[in-house]
């Protein structure tokens, strides 16, 4: 069943790719999809030197930051005409007249910061125009705009240039009092601080980037300073995030289950001082005592740790996750908890917005990805082809589905997720088909005539409860496109970029997939009357399943 | 030791639980395979209630015959009556008879903690169902209502077609759950069920899995073919087959053993297996029949094997107690964080230093299982 679970059977990996990994003995090098192949363009990883006795007790979290031009920052939407960053998918239309979409390909075109040959980028077609390009190829300091990859092992911080082919990062940050767990970046920061860093101590710290990156010591530069040796809070931080449009706002979650809100224009010398928690089981949020400190508000969640946060892209909604298995949404204005529900069993371990802010993805010791509908207030589907926990969910906000039509009638979402049993799994969402046919008609439905059970999907939620753990027959399940064994140790974070899907194991080996090229794409259509038929032996089809 | 003591007490503080004894158990050469076993069933609440309860109500008997139930019951009451909370005891008695009775135990080697486990408790059912016949025959004519019998549609048939009532002791309540094998043959499509008992469930893992998933395949559907026919009834033949092993009844506490040892062939020898295998703090079966699907189960105990060999090592324990979780390595008592758990998953990496790698799984279940 398992068709490589042991570390040491050797699948021959395809010959002709040039980024085959000796560290890495039979894991592929490419995955199929019914788009066509991702490839491994680039790995990187922290500099072998360091092995540190903490290392292995921290684990990897990237972040993806992309650093606009300095001087008079120009406006993205003139580089992807084709692409709205917020509807979450692209009409087929659009992609057809390749508008912005050359990109897609490989767009990979050298390092920033000019530190690499143009040898991999021959591939680059000529209306190439994606936002990350090099364009100041000479410029050496950082100066221009780039996209870097930052993530955290044992305790440094490593950032590395996306789209260079050097596996080694271009700068390293020690932390000597505590380890970086935590990380974000806010690429439209106004003062320039753009960077968030979160430590095991409960310290928090904003710096910019590019002074980083400029700066040629291993120490952390210009650094502002909040929860100064865990002053408010002393627990581990566990997630980090900007506010999205909060003006330098941005929300800290530490292992102990609270949240504090941080403003960043707001001096962090000045220590707040928060009532005591009234009910350690309740829900509450209350204001520093002092007007003049930071963090000016404290969030009391949950009991135990709160594993990440996130929040939905317009800001509005804040969604938890945590020890106790319970993702929650907030109405991040308002303070109040919208909905949420209970993860089947064990802990929720991350969570991931759709672009569109109409469904939440979360992973965890379950084994199952869950898709949690804003609308419905209640998960909506289960994705199980997990054969671990559930460590990262991301939508593909840059995919669209190959047969819409444009209409926005045939909404289909895909998604990916990551495990700490090394694989990568890609999902297809559709949601007309899930949804709808579990509406029952008042009166009961043939598969269900009595009992409770059903209640999961016949009541209508109301706001700000949350729901208990639903029962294994009401949920319908998914399973995935593909799944493909990324890395040889269990893995801690997943992202999409326009060009790739990026993977991060707990140890701090990154890798860069990128995505079928257009050419693929358009030859492969033909045969998507069968999609299947061209996917691994681990593959399954994309079709859901609805409760028996 | 009592300074170790204090320590666990102060770190405890006014949380310290009212009438708990945390107490370490001393190793006379060898035995840690014993003390952490028992450690696990001493904090295994309803198995120390029913043996306390047990020696209460037997104490003149005990003192006339003793046997390994005996002994294991004198030393949880011993625990359980110390005016100190925190300490160390021998298990000198415990361990000596365990040695009498049985010379698998008897030497100095390495043993394994299963195997312990498996031992003792089915030493225990014996001990109880000869107790529970001698009353049967005592009151042969009277209608007693103990030992309990297996409810109607859990009867076991027999070979020979005569129902016997099987002996149901307090340890089957506890630790017993039932597996059907069901095999549906694929010509006539005829499901054959058979059930079987069990006290613990072994599982053979896979590298950077979950016990989710280890449970899952130890459920999933095999095909009888070739060699491995099966013979089915209403076809009077060897035929190809469909089998699973699915979960009939869950059992209270489900004690879960990890193959971690496993015979290699080309070696002629077990070796260790590493592997990281993760377990939840919370369980439930996905390979159960209706109705008991959605059962939750909370971990409470954990058997840790340390080493990087079958045949050496050492054993250690992590037990929760009043929603705190407790290490226990020979006389050593100390409390750590839930968290800390996750340090005996195991490794990623075939050579590691990390060598303490969790064995026996002790959950309980949340809901009801009967």
């Amino acid at each position: 069943m398992m068709n490589n679970s042991n570390g040491m059977i050797s699948a021959p990996s395809s010959s002709s790719s040039p980024a085959a990994n000796p560290q890495s003995p039979g894991i592929k090098t490419y995955f199929k999809t019914p788009e066509g192949k991702y490839k491994l363009h680039y790995e990187k990883t922290h500099s072998s030197g360091l092995l540190h006795y903490a290392h292995g007790k921290t684990v990897t979290q990237v972040t993806l930051a992309q650093l606009k031009e300095r001087a008079a920052p120009t406006t993205p939407t003139a580089t992807s005409s084709g692409y709205s960053a917020s509807s979450g998918f692209r009409s087929a239309t659009a992609r057809l007249l390749g508008t912005g979409n050359g990109s897609r390909a490989l767009s990979f075109g050298g390092g920033n910061g000019g530190s690499k040959s143009m040898s991999t980028s021959s591939r680059i077609s000529g209306s190439f125009t994606a936002s990350n390009s090099s364009t100041s190829m000479t410029n050496t300091n950082f100066d221009g705009k780039g996209t870097y990859l930052v993530f955290n092992v044992s305790d440094a911080i490593f950032i590395c240039d996306l789209n260079s082919q050097d596996k080694d990062p271009v700068k390293s940050i020690h932390f000597s009092n505590s380890n970086p767990m935590c990380h974000a970046f806010d690429p439209d920061a106004k003062d320039g601080h753009d960077l968030l860093i979160g430590l095991n101590s409960g310290d928090v710290y904003t710096v910019s980037l590019r002074q980083q990156l400029q700066d040629v010591s291993k120490k952390l530069v210009g650094p502002l300073h909040y929860n100064k040796d865990g002053s408010v809070n002393n627990n581990r931080c566990t997630s980090i995030s900007w506010v999205p449009g909060g003006d330098g706002a941005f929300v800290v979650a530490h292992a102990d289950g609270n949240l504090y809100v941080y403003e960043k224009n707001k001096d962090g010398a000045t220590d707040s001082t928060f009532p005591a928690i009234r009910d350690p089981t309740q829900f509450s949020v209350d204001k520093a005592k002092y007007s003049k400190s930071n963090p000016v508000a404290r969030w009391h969640i949950c009991q135990g740790s709160i594993n990440s946060i996130a929040f939905s892209n317009d800001g509005a909604h804040l969604a938890t996750v945590g020890r106790d298995g319970y993702l929650r949404i907030f109405d991040f204005a308002t303070q109040k908890l919208v909905c949420g529900g209970k993860s089947y069993y064990g802990a929720l371990l991350c969570c991931s917005w759709s672009m569109d802010g109409k469904y939440i993805l979360t992973g965890g010791e379950d084994d199952l990805v869950q898709v949690w509908s804003m609308e419905d207030r209640k998960v909506v589907a289960w994705g199980e082809g997990h054969n671990s926990w559930v460590s990262g969910v991301a939508f593909d906000s840059y995919w669209s589905s190959p047969n819409s039509d444009g209409s926005g009638e045939h909404v289909m979402y895909r998604f990916g997720s990551v495990g700490q049993d090394t694989q990568l799994l890609l999902w297809d969402l559709e949601m007309d088909e899930i949804v709808v046919p579990l509406r029952r008609a008042p009166g009961g439905s043939p598969t269900y005539s009595t009992g409770s059970q059903s209640a999961h999907w016949d009541n209508v939620i109301p706001m700000g409860t949350l729901q208990p753990a639903p029962c294994k027959r009401d949920v319908p399940k998914l399973s995935p496109i593909i799944a493909h064994r990324v890395h040889t140790e269990p893995l801690s974070g997943l992202m999409f970029t326009q060009e790739s899907v990026v993977t991060a194991c707990r140890e701090g080996h990154l890798k860069i997939w990128t995505r079928p090229s257009e050419s693929e794409i358009q030859s492969n259509s033909c045969s998507e009357a069968n999609p299947t038929s061209s996917l691994l032996s681990t593959s399954f089809p994309p079709k859901i399943t609805k409760p028996h | 030791m009592g300074a170790a003591g204090s320590k666990l007490e102060k770190a405890l503080g006014d949380q310290f639980p009212e009438g708990e004894r945390y107490f370490g158990f001393e190793n006379f050469g060898n035995t840690c395979y014993c003390n952490s076993v028992l450690q696990a069933l001493y904090f295994c609440v309803p198995f120390r209630e029913q043996l306390l309860e047990y020696y209460t109500s037997n104490k003149s008997v005990a003192d006339a015959e003793e046997n390994l139930m005996t002994c294991l019951a004198d030393l949880f009451s011993q625990i359980s009556s110390q005016k100190k909370k925190t300490g160390v005891i021998a298990p000198k008695r415990f361990v000596q008879r365990l040695k009498k009775q049985n010379e698998l135990f008897r030497s100095y080697m390495h043993q394994d903690a299963h195997e312990f486990l498996n031992y003792l408790l089915n030493e225990v059912v014996d001990i109880l169902e000869k107790e529970a016949k001698a009353t049967k025959t005592e009151h042969e004519t009277s209608s007693s209502s103990s030992p309990e019998k297996i409810p109607n549609g859990l009867k076991v048939p027999q070979a020979n077609g005569v129902h016997k009532e099987p002996i149901v002791t307090w340890v089957h309540n506890i630790f017993q759950g039932i597996l059907t094998n069901e095999t549906r043959c694929l010509r006539c499509e005829t499901v054959t069920a058979r059930d079987e008992t069990f006290l613990d469930l072994s599982l053979d893992i896979e590298q950077n899995s979950s016990i989710t998933s280890c449970l899952k395949n130890f459920s999933s559907t095999e095909t009888l073919h070739a060699e491995d026919k099966f013979f089915c009834d209403k076809c009077c033949s060897l035929q190809e087959a469909q089998k699973r092993m699915k979960i009939k009844k869950p059992p209270h506490i489900l004690v879960i053993h990890l193959k971690r040892f496993k015979y290699i062939e080309q070696l002629g020898r077990y070796k260790k297996l590493s592997y990281r295998v993760v377990f939840p703090l919370e369980l439930k079966l996905s390979n159960t029949v209706e109705p008991y699907a959605d059962i939750e189960y909370s971990l409470f105990a954990v058997v840790v094997h340390v080493g990087s060999g079958p045949n050496h090592g050492h054993y250690v324990s992590l037990v929760k107690s009043h929603n705190h979780w407790l290490f226990f390595d020979d006389e050593n008592v100390e409390m750590i964080e839930e968290s800390a758990v996750q340090t005996f998953f195991g490794s990623s990496q075939e050579y590691s230093s990390n060598t303490d790698h969790g064995y026996i799984l002790f959950y309980e279940s949340l809901g009801p299982t009967k």
